[in-house]
Protein backbone atom coordinates (compact mmCIF):
# COMPACT_ATOMS: atom_id res chain seq x y z
CA UNK A 1 0.00 0.00 0.00
CA UNK A 2 1.27 3.50 -0.77
CA UNK A 3 1.52 6.28 2.14
CA UNK A 4 -1.78 7.79 0.55
CA UNK A 5 -3.53 4.68 0.81
CA UNK A 6 -2.15 3.59 4.11
CA UNK A 7 -3.35 7.23 5.33
CA UNK A 8 -6.46 6.73 4.34
CA UNK A 9 -6.99 3.00 5.51
CA UNK A 10 -6.68 4.66 9.28
CA UNK A 11 -9.81 6.04 7.83
CA UNK A 12 -11.76 3.85 5.94
CA UNK A 13 -10.79 0.37 5.66
CA UNK A 14 -12.15 -3.03 3.97
CA UNK A 15 -12.42 -6.16 6.24
CA UNK A 16 -13.88 -9.15 5.76
CA UNK A 17 -16.19 -10.50 2.72
CA UNK A 18 -19.59 -11.35 3.14
CA UNK A 19 -21.34 -14.82 1.47
CA UNK A 20 -22.25 -13.57 -1.94
CA UNK A 21 -25.50 -15.77 -1.42
CA UNK A 22 -25.85 -14.39 1.98
CA UNK A 23 -25.56 -10.73 0.94
CA UNK A 24 -28.16 -11.13 -1.50
CA UNK A 25 -30.67 -12.42 0.92
CA UNK A 26 -29.96 -9.53 3.28
CA UNK A 27 -30.03 -7.52 -0.17
CA UNK A 28 -33.66 -8.60 -0.29
CA UNK A 29 -34.73 -8.27 3.29
CA UNK A 30 -33.70 -4.78 3.07
CA UNK A 31 -35.62 -3.80 -0.65
CA UNK A 32 -38.78 -5.56 0.78
CA UNK A 33 -38.94 -5.02 4.29
CA UNK A 34 -41.91 -2.97 6.03
CA UNK A 35 -39.35 -0.82 7.60
CA UNK A 36 -40.46 2.65 9.98
CA UNK A 37 -37.81 4.88 7.94
CA UNK A 38 -37.15 7.96 9.96
CA UNK A 39 -35.45 11.27 9.05
CA UNK A 40 -32.70 12.24 11.88
CA UNK A 41 -29.78 14.18 12.27
CA UNK A 42 -31.54 17.01 9.30
CA UNK A 43 -28.38 19.22 9.79
CA UNK A 44 -26.24 16.88 9.08
CA UNK A 45 -28.13 16.17 5.54
CA UNK A 46 -29.66 17.70 2.63
CA UNK A 47 -32.88 16.02 2.99
CA UNK A 48 -33.57 12.29 1.26
CA UNK A 49 -31.10 10.45 4.39
CA UNK A 50 -33.25 7.79 6.31
CA UNK A 51 -32.65 5.36 8.60
CA UNK A 52 -34.57 2.84 10.36
CA UNK A 53 -32.96 0.90 13.83
CA UNK A 54 -32.19 -3.10 13.41
CA UNK A 55 -30.78 -2.78 16.98
CA UNK A 56 -30.92 -0.08 19.86
CA UNK A 57 -31.49 0.46 23.25
CA UNK A 58 -35.49 0.41 23.00
CA UNK A 59 -35.89 -2.57 20.90
CA UNK A 60 -37.94 0.28 18.65
CA UNK A 61 -36.91 0.05 15.01
CA UNK A 62 -38.08 3.76 14.46
CA UNK A 63 -35.86 5.15 17.58
CA UNK A 64 -32.77 5.99 15.44
CA UNK A 65 -31.00 8.21 17.59
CA UNK A 66 -27.72 6.85 18.49
CA UNK A 67 -26.09 6.42 22.27
CA UNK A 68 -24.64 3.89 24.46
CA UNK A 69 -26.01 1.33 25.51
CA UNK A 70 -26.41 -2.96 24.90
CA UNK A 71 -28.49 -2.90 22.07
CA UNK A 72 -30.95 -5.37 21.74
CA UNK A 73 -32.85 -6.44 18.31
CA UNK A 74 -35.77 -4.56 17.06
CA UNK A 75 -39.25 -6.21 15.46
CA UNK A 76 -38.03 -5.57 11.95
CA UNK A 77 -34.70 -7.57 12.84
CA UNK A 78 -37.49 -10.09 14.06
CA UNK A 79 -38.36 -10.18 10.20
CA UNK A 80 -35.06 -9.82 8.73
CA UNK A 81 -34.37 -13.15 9.17
CA UNK A 82 -30.98 -13.45 7.10
CA UNK A 83 -29.43 -10.66 8.30
CA UNK A 84 -30.28 -11.16 12.32
CA UNK A 85 -28.19 -14.16 11.11
CA UNK A 86 -25.59 -12.53 9.70
CA UNK A 87 -25.38 -9.83 12.64
CA UNK A 88 -25.40 -13.05 15.11
CA UNK A 89 -22.41 -15.00 13.29
CA UNK A 90 -20.05 -11.72 13.72
CA UNK A 91 -20.71 -11.98 17.46
CA UNK A 92 -19.64 -8.74 18.00
CA UNK A 93 -20.83 -5.89 21.28
CA UNK A 94 -23.19 -3.94 19.39
CA UNK A 95 -24.35 -0.10 20.39
CA UNK A 96 -26.57 0.05 17.53
CA UNK A 97 -26.89 -1.25 14.40
CA UNK A 98 -29.34 0.70 11.50
CA UNK A 99 -30.80 0.04 8.01
CA UNK A 100 -29.55 3.65 6.19
CA UNK A 101 -31.08 4.74 3.03
CA UNK A 102 -29.54 7.47 0.84
CA UNK A 103 -32.09 8.80 -2.10
CA UNK A 104 -30.34 10.41 -5.23
CA UNK A 105 -29.46 13.27 -5.09
CA UNK A 106 -29.20 13.11 -1.47
CA UNK A 107 -25.97 14.36 0.76
CA UNK A 108 -24.69 13.99 4.57
CA UNK A 109 -23.01 17.42 4.44
CA UNK A 110 -19.17 17.19 5.72
CA UNK A 111 -19.09 16.58 9.01
CA UNK A 112 -17.34 14.38 12.24
CA UNK A 113 -19.55 12.28 14.26
CA UNK A 114 -19.02 10.62 17.48
CA UNK A 115 -18.50 13.99 19.05
CA UNK A 116 -20.09 13.46 21.98
CA UNK A 117 -18.76 10.14 22.46
CA UNK A 118 -15.60 10.13 23.17
CA UNK A 119 -15.22 7.82 26.53
CA UNK A 120 -15.08 4.17 24.91
CA UNK A 121 -13.52 3.04 21.73
CA UNK A 122 -15.64 2.49 19.63
CA UNK A 123 -16.45 1.73 15.68
CA UNK A 124 -18.63 2.10 12.78
CA UNK A 125 -19.13 -0.58 10.37
CA UNK A 126 -20.70 -0.71 7.22
CA UNK A 127 -22.32 -3.00 4.82
CA UNK A 128 -23.20 -1.84 1.53
CA UNK A 129 -26.52 -4.16 0.51
CA UNK A 130 -27.56 -2.13 -2.72
CA UNK A 131 -25.48 0.55 -3.95
CA UNK A 132 -24.01 2.61 -6.99
CA UNK A 133 -21.09 4.18 -8.98
CA UNK A 134 -22.24 7.92 -7.91
CA UNK A 135 -22.74 6.73 -4.21
CA UNK A 136 -19.73 7.54 -2.34
CA UNK A 137 -17.75 8.98 0.46
CA UNK A 138 -15.37 11.47 0.89
CA UNK A 139 -13.14 11.18 3.63
CA UNK A 140 -9.41 13.36 2.95
CA UNK A 141 -9.61 14.51 -0.09
CA UNK A 142 -10.02 11.14 -1.48
CA UNK A 143 -13.36 9.75 -2.83
CA UNK A 144 -14.51 6.10 -2.16
CA UNK A 145 -17.47 3.98 -3.64
CA UNK A 146 -17.91 1.01 -0.89
CA UNK A 147 -18.70 -1.55 -3.31
CA UNK A 148 -20.77 -3.97 -2.00
CA UNK A 149 -19.55 -7.69 -0.78
CA UNK A 150 -17.61 -6.53 2.07
CA UNK A 151 -17.84 -5.38 5.25
CA UNK A 152 -16.28 -2.01 5.72
CA UNK A 153 -14.74 0.12 8.52
CA UNK A 154 -15.46 4.08 8.84
CA UNK A 155 -13.65 6.09 11.47
CA UNK A 156 -16.52 8.76 11.53
CA UNK A 157 -14.15 10.93 13.91
CA UNK A 158 -12.44 12.49 10.50
CA UNK A 159 -14.21 14.99 8.73
CA UNK A 160 -16.15 13.35 5.95
CA UNK A 161 -19.28 13.05 3.96
CA UNK A 162 -21.71 10.72 2.40
CA UNK A 163 -22.92 11.14 -1.01
CA UNK A 164 -25.56 9.81 -3.93
CA UNK A 165 -25.55 11.75 -7.09
CA UNK A 166 -27.74 10.05 -9.44
CA UNK A 167 -29.39 7.12 -7.33
CA UNK A 168 -31.48 4.76 -7.29
CA UNK A 169 -31.20 4.50 -3.08
CA UNK A 170 -28.17 3.39 -1.53
CA UNK A 171 -28.55 1.35 1.36
CA UNK A 172 -25.97 0.02 3.96
CA UNK A 173 -26.62 -1.36 7.08
CA UNK A 174 -24.75 0.56 9.84
CA UNK A 175 -23.21 -1.23 12.95
CA UNK A 176 -21.55 0.76 15.46
CA UNK A 177 -19.79 -1.69 17.87
CA UNK A 178 -17.51 -1.50 21.18
CA UNK A 179 -14.12 -2.89 20.47
CA UNK A 180 -13.76 -6.32 21.92
CA UNK A 181 -11.98 -9.29 20.95
CA UNK A 182 -14.78 -10.15 18.44
CA UNK A 183 -13.98 -6.48 16.91
CA UNK A 184 -10.13 -6.83 16.62
CA UNK A 185 -10.47 -9.93 14.72
CA UNK A 186 -12.85 -8.77 12.18
CA UNK A 187 -10.18 -6.01 11.93
CA UNK A 188 -7.07 -7.59 11.64
CA UNK A 189 -6.23 -6.96 8.45
CA UNK A 190 -7.56 -4.05 7.24
CA UNK A 191 -7.09 -3.33 3.39
CA UNK A 192 -8.17 -0.51 0.73
CA UNK A 193 -7.69 -1.96 -2.56
CA UNK A 194 -6.44 0.98 -4.75
CA UNK A 195 -8.68 0.62 -7.17
CA UNK A 196 -12.00 1.49 -4.43
CA UNK A 197 -10.36 5.29 -3.97
CA UNK A 198 -9.95 7.69 -6.26
CA UNK A 199 -8.05 11.20 -5.69
CA UNK A 200 -10.62 14.38 -5.81
CA UNK A 201 -8.59 17.25 -8.31
CA UNK A 202 -7.27 19.96 -6.14
CA UNK A 203 -10.01 23.18 -6.66
CA UNK A 204 -7.19 26.33 -7.05
CA UNK A 205 -8.16 29.68 -6.42
CA UNK A 206 -9.53 30.43 -9.93
CA UNK A 207 -11.93 27.55 -9.93
CA UNK A 208 -13.65 28.74 -6.24
CA UNK A 209 -14.05 31.87 -7.48
CA UNK A 210 -15.94 30.73 -10.29
CA UNK A 211 -18.22 28.66 -8.68
CA UNK A 212 -18.67 31.29 -6.04
CA UNK A 213 -19.56 33.13 -8.74
CA UNK A 214 -21.69 31.39 -10.45
CA UNK A 215 -23.16 31.05 -6.58
CA UNK A 216 -23.84 34.38 -6.98
CA UNK A 217 -25.59 34.95 -9.90
CA UNK A 218 -28.34 31.83 -8.66
CA UNK A 219 -28.64 33.64 -5.27
CA UNK A 220 -29.11 36.92 -7.43
CA UNK A 221 -31.72 35.17 -9.20
CA UNK A 222 -33.57 34.28 -6.09
CA UNK A 223 -31.89 30.62 -5.80
CA UNK A 224 -30.52 31.38 -2.48
CA UNK A 225 -30.18 27.70 -1.48
CA UNK A 226 -30.09 26.29 -4.25
CA UNK A 227 -26.72 28.48 -4.36
CA UNK A 228 -25.75 26.88 -0.98
CA UNK A 229 -26.45 23.35 -1.88
CA UNK A 230 -24.39 23.94 -5.24
CA UNK A 231 -21.35 25.04 -2.93
CA UNK A 232 -21.75 21.84 -0.62
CA UNK A 233 -21.38 19.85 -3.09
CA UNK A 234 -17.70 20.92 -4.13
CA UNK A 235 -16.56 18.80 -1.19
CA UNK A 236 -17.61 15.76 -3.21
CA UNK A 237 -16.02 16.84 -6.23
CA UNK A 238 -12.80 18.51 -5.28
CA UNK A 239 -10.30 18.11 -2.54
CA UNK A 240 -10.97 20.75 -0.03
CA UNK A 241 -9.31 22.05 3.18
CA UNK A 242 -11.72 21.27 6.32
CA UNK A 243 -14.72 23.59 5.80
CA UNK A 244 -14.01 25.47 2.67
CA UNK A 245 -17.70 24.87 1.29
CA UNK A 246 -18.48 26.36 4.45
CA UNK A 247 -16.46 29.40 4.30
CA UNK A 248 -17.42 29.76 0.73
CA UNK A 249 -21.28 29.96 1.74
CA UNK A 250 -20.57 32.69 4.46
CA UNK A 251 -18.51 33.95 1.82
CA UNK A 252 -21.52 34.13 -0.66
CA UNK A 253 -24.04 35.76 1.71
CA UNK A 254 -21.10 38.43 3.38
CA UNK A 255 -20.48 39.46 -0.40
CA UNK A 256 -24.77 39.45 -0.81
CA UNK A 257 -24.52 41.84 2.42
CA UNK A 258 -26.66 39.07 4.82
CA UNK A 259 -24.70 39.32 7.97
CA UNK A 260 -26.94 37.05 9.44
CA UNK A 261 -26.89 34.10 7.22
CA UNK A 262 -23.21 34.31 7.33
CA UNK A 263 -22.51 33.78 10.74
CA UNK A 264 -25.49 31.31 10.64
CA UNK A 265 -23.26 29.28 8.19
CA UNK A 266 -19.95 29.49 10.71
CA UNK A 267 -21.88 28.53 13.36
CA UNK A 268 -22.83 25.69 11.65
CA UNK A 269 -19.17 24.97 10.21
CA UNK A 270 -18.38 24.71 14.08
CA UNK A 271 -20.93 22.42 14.70
CA UNK A 272 -20.88 19.60 11.81
CA UNK A 273 -17.05 20.12 11.61
CA UNK A 274 -17.00 19.73 16.25
CA UNK A 275 -14.48 22.60 16.31
CA UNK A 276 -13.94 24.66 19.68
CA UNK A 277 -16.17 27.84 19.61
CA UNK B 1 -42.87 30.54 -1.88
CA UNK B 2 -45.71 31.70 -4.39
CA UNK B 3 -49.03 30.05 -4.52
CA UNK B 4 -49.31 27.66 -7.53
CA UNK B 5 -52.46 27.26 -9.26
CA UNK B 6 -51.92 23.43 -9.77
CA UNK B 7 -56.19 23.39 -9.25
CA UNK B 8 -56.14 23.49 -13.27
CA UNK B 9 -54.10 20.29 -13.30
CA UNK B 10 -55.61 17.94 -10.67
CA UNK B 11 -59.43 19.07 -12.12
CA UNK B 12 -58.41 17.97 -15.47
CA UNK B 13 -56.89 14.44 -13.98
CA UNK B 14 -54.74 13.12 -10.96
CA UNK B 15 -51.46 12.59 -13.09
CA UNK B 16 -49.28 10.33 -11.68
CA UNK B 17 -46.60 12.95 -12.35
CA UNK B 18 -48.26 15.19 -10.24
CA UNK B 19 -45.52 15.15 -6.93
CA UNK B 20 -42.85 15.96 -9.55
CA UNK B 21 -44.69 18.81 -11.33
CA UNK B 22 -45.45 20.15 -8.05
CA UNK B 23 -41.99 19.74 -6.84
CA UNK B 24 -40.62 21.26 -9.75
CA UNK B 25 -43.20 24.25 -9.83
CA UNK B 26 -41.95 25.24 -6.29
CA UNK B 27 -38.33 24.70 -7.68
CA UNK B 28 -38.57 27.36 -10.92
CA UNK B 29 -41.25 29.56 -9.51
CA UNK B 30 -38.98 30.49 -6.38
CA UNK B 31 -37.39 32.81 -8.67
CA UNK B 32 -38.81 36.29 -8.85
CA UNK B 33 -36.80 36.61 -12.37
CA UNK B 34 -39.98 33.75 -13.28
CA UNK B 35 -43.28 35.48 -14.49
CA UNK B 36 -45.33 32.52 -15.84
CA UNK B 37 -45.08 28.85 -15.25
CA UNK B 38 -47.52 27.71 -17.10
CA UNK B 39 -47.62 23.31 -18.54
CA UNK B 40 -48.81 22.22 -21.30
CA UNK B 41 -49.07 19.29 -23.66
CA UNK B 42 -51.11 16.08 -21.67
CA UNK B 43 -50.92 17.43 -18.31
CA UNK B 44 -52.32 20.43 -19.35
CA UNK B 45 -55.41 18.94 -21.51
CA UNK B 46 -55.92 16.02 -18.82
CA UNK B 47 -54.99 13.02 -21.59
CA UNK B 48 -52.16 12.20 -19.73
CA UNK B 49 -50.67 8.81 -18.85
CA UNK B 50 -47.68 7.45 -16.53
CA UNK B 51 -45.36 8.06 -19.37
CA UNK B 52 -46.43 11.19 -20.07
CA UNK B 53 -43.60 13.82 -20.12
CA UNK B 54 -43.82 17.30 -18.07
CA UNK B 55 -43.75 20.25 -19.81
CA UNK B 56 -43.14 23.72 -18.69
CA UNK B 57 -43.33 26.78 -20.26
CA UNK B 58 -41.30 29.39 -18.03
CA UNK B 59 -41.83 33.02 -18.41
CA UNK B 60 -38.73 35.23 -17.53
CA UNK B 61 -37.87 38.61 -16.95
CA UNK B 62 -36.34 39.71 -20.58
CA UNK B 63 -33.24 41.04 -18.70
CA UNK B 64 -32.93 37.79 -16.75
CA UNK B 65 -33.02 35.62 -19.40
CA UNK B 66 -29.57 34.47 -20.28
CA UNK B 67 -28.89 34.04 -16.30
CA UNK B 68 -31.67 32.10 -16.06
CA UNK B 69 -30.99 29.82 -18.80
CA UNK B 70 -27.03 29.77 -17.72
CA UNK B 71 -28.45 28.98 -14.36
CA UNK B 72 -30.13 25.99 -15.42
CA UNK B 73 -27.50 23.06 -15.94
CA UNK B 74 -26.33 24.24 -12.29
CA UNK B 75 -30.30 24.35 -10.87
CA UNK B 76 -31.57 21.07 -12.17
CA UNK B 77 -29.30 18.71 -10.91
CA UNK B 78 -28.35 20.49 -7.27
CA UNK B 79 -33.00 20.72 -7.15
CA UNK B 80 -34.13 18.50 -8.73
CA UNK B 81 -31.69 15.59 -9.43
CA UNK B 82 -31.25 15.68 -12.96
CA UNK B 83 -28.70 12.94 -14.25
CA UNK B 84 -27.31 14.77 -17.08
CA UNK B 85 -27.03 18.82 -18.25
CA UNK B 86 -30.39 19.92 -20.48
CA UNK B 87 -30.13 18.78 -23.91
CA UNK B 88 -31.11 21.79 -25.99
CA UNK B 89 -34.16 20.93 -27.67
CA UNK B 90 -34.52 21.07 -31.27
CA UNK B 91 -37.82 19.78 -31.98
CA UNK B 92 -39.71 21.78 -30.02
CA UNK B 93 -41.20 24.57 -31.81
CA UNK B 94 -39.74 28.12 -32.12
CA UNK B 95 -41.99 30.30 -29.81
CA UNK B 96 -39.53 33.12 -29.05
CA UNK B 97 -37.36 31.02 -26.43
CA UNK B 98 -35.54 28.46 -25.99
CA UNK B 99 -36.33 24.74 -25.14
CA UNK B 100 -33.92 22.69 -22.86
CA UNK B 101 -35.04 18.82 -22.04
CA UNK B 102 -33.69 17.02 -18.60
CA UNK B 103 -33.93 13.65 -17.48
CA UNK B 104 -35.01 13.48 -13.71
CA UNK B 105 -35.37 10.25 -11.73
CA UNK B 106 -38.12 10.20 -9.60
CA UNK B 107 -39.58 6.97 -7.74
CA UNK B 108 -37.05 4.72 -9.70
CA UNK B 109 -38.34 6.00 -13.26
CA UNK B 110 -36.37 8.55 -15.34
CA UNK B 111 -38.76 11.07 -16.24
CA UNK B 112 -38.19 13.51 -19.40
CA UNK B 113 -38.86 17.11 -17.76
CA UNK B 114 -39.54 19.80 -21.46
CA UNK B 115 -38.63 23.10 -19.94
CA UNK B 116 -39.41 25.76 -22.67
CA UNK B 117 -38.06 29.24 -21.37
CA UNK B 118 -39.24 32.69 -22.90
CA UNK B 119 -38.57 36.03 -22.54
CA UNK B 120 -41.59 37.58 -20.71
CA UNK B 121 -42.69 40.17 -23.58
CA UNK B 122 -43.65 37.08 -25.29
CA UNK B 123 -45.75 35.16 -23.33
CA UNK B 124 -48.69 36.84 -24.72
CA UNK B 125 -48.02 35.70 -28.30
CA UNK B 126 -47.17 32.35 -26.93
CA UNK B 127 -50.37 31.75 -25.27
CA UNK B 128 -52.05 32.57 -27.91
CA UNK B 129 -50.35 29.66 -29.82
CA UNK B 130 -50.06 27.42 -27.54
CA UNK B 131 -52.84 25.98 -25.05
CA UNK B 132 -51.63 26.03 -21.25
CA UNK B 133 -52.62 25.54 -18.11
CA UNK B 134 -51.36 28.37 -15.68
CA UNK B 135 -49.74 27.58 -13.09
CA UNK B 136 -48.46 31.51 -12.00
CA UNK B 137 -48.88 34.55 -13.53
CA UNK B 138 -46.31 37.49 -12.17
CA UNK B 139 -46.99 39.65 -15.19
CA UNK B 140 -44.98 43.13 -14.75
CA UNK B 141 -44.93 46.34 -16.23
CA UNK B 142 -44.01 46.83 -19.49
CA UNK B 143 -40.47 45.19 -20.89
CA UNK B 144 -37.78 48.31 -22.63
CA UNK B 145 -36.64 47.64 -25.64
CA UNK B 146 -33.30 47.11 -25.27
CA UNK B 147 -33.81 44.17 -22.49
CA UNK B 148 -36.42 42.71 -25.15
CA UNK B 149 -33.68 43.13 -27.86
CA UNK B 150 -31.24 41.73 -25.54
CA UNK B 151 -33.65 38.25 -25.03
CA UNK B 152 -34.18 38.13 -28.27
CA UNK B 153 -30.06 37.92 -28.80
CA UNK B 154 -29.39 35.80 -27.01
CA UNK B 155 -32.24 33.42 -28.36
CA UNK B 156 -30.86 33.59 -31.54
CA UNK B 157 -27.13 32.99 -30.22
CA UNK B 158 -28.43 30.13 -27.74
CA UNK B 159 -29.91 28.03 -31.26
CA UNK B 160 -27.09 29.12 -33.10
CA UNK B 161 -24.23 28.00 -31.09
CA UNK B 162 -22.77 24.47 -32.66
CA UNK B 163 -23.66 21.49 -30.79
CA UNK B 164 -20.59 19.57 -28.79
CA UNK B 165 -20.22 15.94 -29.18
CA UNK B 166 -21.32 15.66 -25.42
CA UNK B 167 -24.50 17.73 -26.54
CA UNK B 168 -25.21 15.21 -29.55
CA UNK B 169 -24.42 11.98 -26.83
CA UNK B 170 -26.84 13.39 -24.42
CA UNK B 171 -29.48 13.66 -27.25
CA UNK B 172 -29.00 10.38 -28.42
CA UNK B 173 -29.46 9.62 -24.28
CA UNK B 174 -32.88 11.35 -24.58
CA UNK B 175 -34.19 10.39 -28.12
CA UNK B 176 -34.06 7.02 -26.75
CA UNK B 177 -36.15 8.01 -23.66
CA UNK B 178 -39.04 9.54 -26.08
CA UNK B 179 -38.17 6.52 -28.34
CA UNK B 180 -39.16 3.43 -25.76
CA UNK B 181 -42.35 5.96 -24.60
CA UNK B 182 -43.48 5.98 -28.19
CA UNK B 183 -42.62 2.16 -28.67
CA UNK B 184 -44.59 1.66 -25.58
CA UNK B 185 -47.38 3.52 -26.18
CA UNK B 186 -47.57 1.69 -29.91
CA UNK B 187 -47.41 5.10 -31.73
CA UNK B 188 -45.66 4.37 -34.66
CA UNK B 189 -45.34 7.13 -36.73
CA UNK B 190 -43.78 9.26 -34.22
CA UNK B 191 -41.32 6.63 -33.62
CA UNK B 192 -40.38 6.38 -37.04
CA UNK B 193 -39.67 10.39 -36.78
CA UNK B 194 -37.56 9.97 -33.55
CA UNK B 195 -35.59 7.16 -34.66
CA UNK B 196 -34.75 8.90 -38.01
CA UNK B 197 -33.44 11.97 -35.60
CA UNK B 198 -31.21 9.54 -33.65
CA UNK B 199 -29.49 8.39 -36.66
CA UNK B 200 -29.34 11.78 -37.48
CA UNK B 201 -27.76 12.96 -34.18
CA UNK B 202 -25.44 10.28 -34.59
CA UNK B 203 -24.70 11.14 -38.22
CA UNK B 204 -23.53 14.69 -36.39
CA UNK B 205 -21.40 13.39 -33.70
CA UNK B 206 -19.19 11.49 -35.79
CA UNK B 207 -19.51 14.42 -38.20
CA UNK B 208 -18.29 16.83 -34.69
CA UNK B 209 -15.53 14.52 -33.48
CA UNK B 210 -14.19 13.64 -36.76
CA UNK B 211 -14.32 16.38 -39.55
CA UNK B 212 -15.49 19.46 -37.45
CA UNK B 213 -14.90 21.56 -40.39
CA UNK B 214 -16.96 19.71 -42.74
CA UNK B 215 -17.70 21.90 -45.99
CA UNK B 216 -20.53 19.43 -46.75
CA UNK B 217 -24.09 19.75 -45.97
CA UNK B 218 -25.93 17.02 -43.98
CA UNK B 219 -25.02 13.29 -45.12
CA UNK B 220 -22.93 14.15 -48.02
CA UNK B 221 -19.84 13.06 -48.58
CA UNK B 222 -19.04 11.26 -45.33
CA UNK B 223 -17.07 8.73 -46.63
CA UNK B 224 -14.47 10.68 -48.89
CA UNK B 225 -14.23 12.89 -45.39
CA UNK B 226 -14.55 10.21 -42.45
CA UNK B 227 -13.86 6.66 -43.82
CA UNK B 228 -9.91 7.72 -44.20
CA UNK B 229 -8.69 6.04 -41.23
CA UNK B 230 -9.58 2.98 -39.01
CA UNK B 231 -11.33 5.03 -36.84
CA UNK B 232 -13.22 6.66 -39.09
CA UNK B 233 -14.74 4.18 -40.94
CA UNK B 234 -15.47 1.80 -38.34
CA UNK B 235 -17.65 4.93 -37.05
CA UNK B 236 -19.17 4.86 -40.77
CA UNK B 237 -19.88 1.03 -39.89
CA UNK B 238 -21.80 2.03 -36.78
CA UNK B 239 -23.70 4.70 -38.86
CA UNK B 240 -24.43 1.81 -41.79
CA UNK B 241 -25.58 -0.55 -39.03
CA UNK B 242 -27.82 1.88 -37.45
CA UNK B 243 -29.76 3.16 -41.03
CA UNK B 244 -29.75 -0.55 -41.87
CA UNK B 245 -32.19 -2.08 -39.30
CA UNK B 246 -35.85 -1.62 -39.09
CA UNK B 247 -37.72 2.09 -40.03
CA UNK B 248 -39.89 1.39 -36.71
CA UNK B 249 -37.47 0.02 -34.00
CA UNK B 250 -38.61 -2.15 -31.14
CA UNK B 251 -37.04 -1.32 -27.83
CA UNK B 252 -34.27 -3.79 -28.17
CA UNK B 253 -33.09 -1.84 -31.38
CA UNK B 254 -33.07 1.38 -29.63
CA UNK B 255 -30.78 -0.03 -26.65
CA UNK B 256 -28.51 -1.60 -29.16
CA UNK B 257 -28.16 2.17 -31.00
CA UNK B 258 -27.48 3.52 -27.31
CA UNK B 259 -24.89 1.11 -27.03
CA UNK B 260 -23.22 1.86 -30.08
CA UNK B 261 -23.31 4.80 -29.80
CA UNK B 262 -21.50 5.11 -26.36
CA UNK B 263 -18.84 2.59 -28.28
CA UNK B 264 -18.74 5.08 -30.71
CA UNK B 265 -18.12 8.42 -28.25
CA UNK B 266 -15.11 5.78 -26.56
CA UNK B 267 -13.68 5.02 -30.03
CA UNK B 268 -13.60 8.73 -31.46
CA UNK B 269 -14.63 11.35 -28.70
CA UNK B 270 -14.03 9.91 -25.54
CA UNK B 271 -13.39 13.67 -24.15
CA UNK B 272 -17.36 13.96 -24.26
CA UNK B 273 -18.11 11.06 -21.42
CA UNK B 274 -15.90 13.13 -19.21
CA UNK B 275 -17.53 13.60 -15.89
CA UNK B 276 -20.78 11.71 -17.70
CA UNK B 277 -19.67 8.21 -16.88
CA UNK B 278 -21.73 7.41 -13.58
CA UNK B 279 -24.82 9.49 -15.40
CA UNK B 280 -24.56 6.92 -17.89
CA UNK B 281 -24.54 4.10 -15.70
CA UNK B 282 -27.32 5.42 -13.24
CA UNK B 283 -29.76 6.15 -16.73
CA UNK B 284 -28.54 2.48 -17.56
CA UNK B 285 -30.40 1.47 -14.32
CA UNK B 286 -32.95 3.27 -14.35
CA UNK B 287 -33.68 2.10 -17.99
CA UNK B 288 -32.87 -1.30 -17.15
CA UNK B 289 -30.27 -1.61 -19.67
CA UNK B 290 -28.51 -3.37 -16.99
Amino acid sequence: MDSTLIALAGQIAQLDAVDSAHLERMRHEALTAQAPWKAEYGAYQSGGWWTTSLMNASGDAADVTIGDCAAKPTDLLGRMPATAAFLADLGLNFMGVRLARLEGNAFLWEHRDYDELHQVERHRLHVPLHTNTSAFLVTGGTKVHMAGGRIWRLTPTYAHGVCNLLGPDRIHLIADVYADGAYRHLARRPALSPTVAEPLPVADQTVLAERLESARNMATLGYTEAAERMLLRLFYTYALPEGTAYDLIAELHTSLGDMEAATRWETAKRRLLALPA
Amino acid sequence: MPTLQLAAITQANRPAQLPLLSKLADILATSLSVTHLMVRGSLAHGTADRLSDVDFVVGVHDAQLPAFVEALDTLMPVEAGALLPGWRDTIVADLGGVGMVFLVPDEGKLHQIDLYVAPASRIPRLQAMVSTAVLLDRRSGPVAASDIAAAESFVAAFAARPRSCTELLIEHLVLAVLLHKRIRRGQRFVAYSEWHRLHTATKDLIKTALAPASRYWGWYQLREEIAVTPIGRACLGDLDAAIGGPAVPEAADVTEAIERVLALTERACPQALDGLRDAVAAYRTYQELV
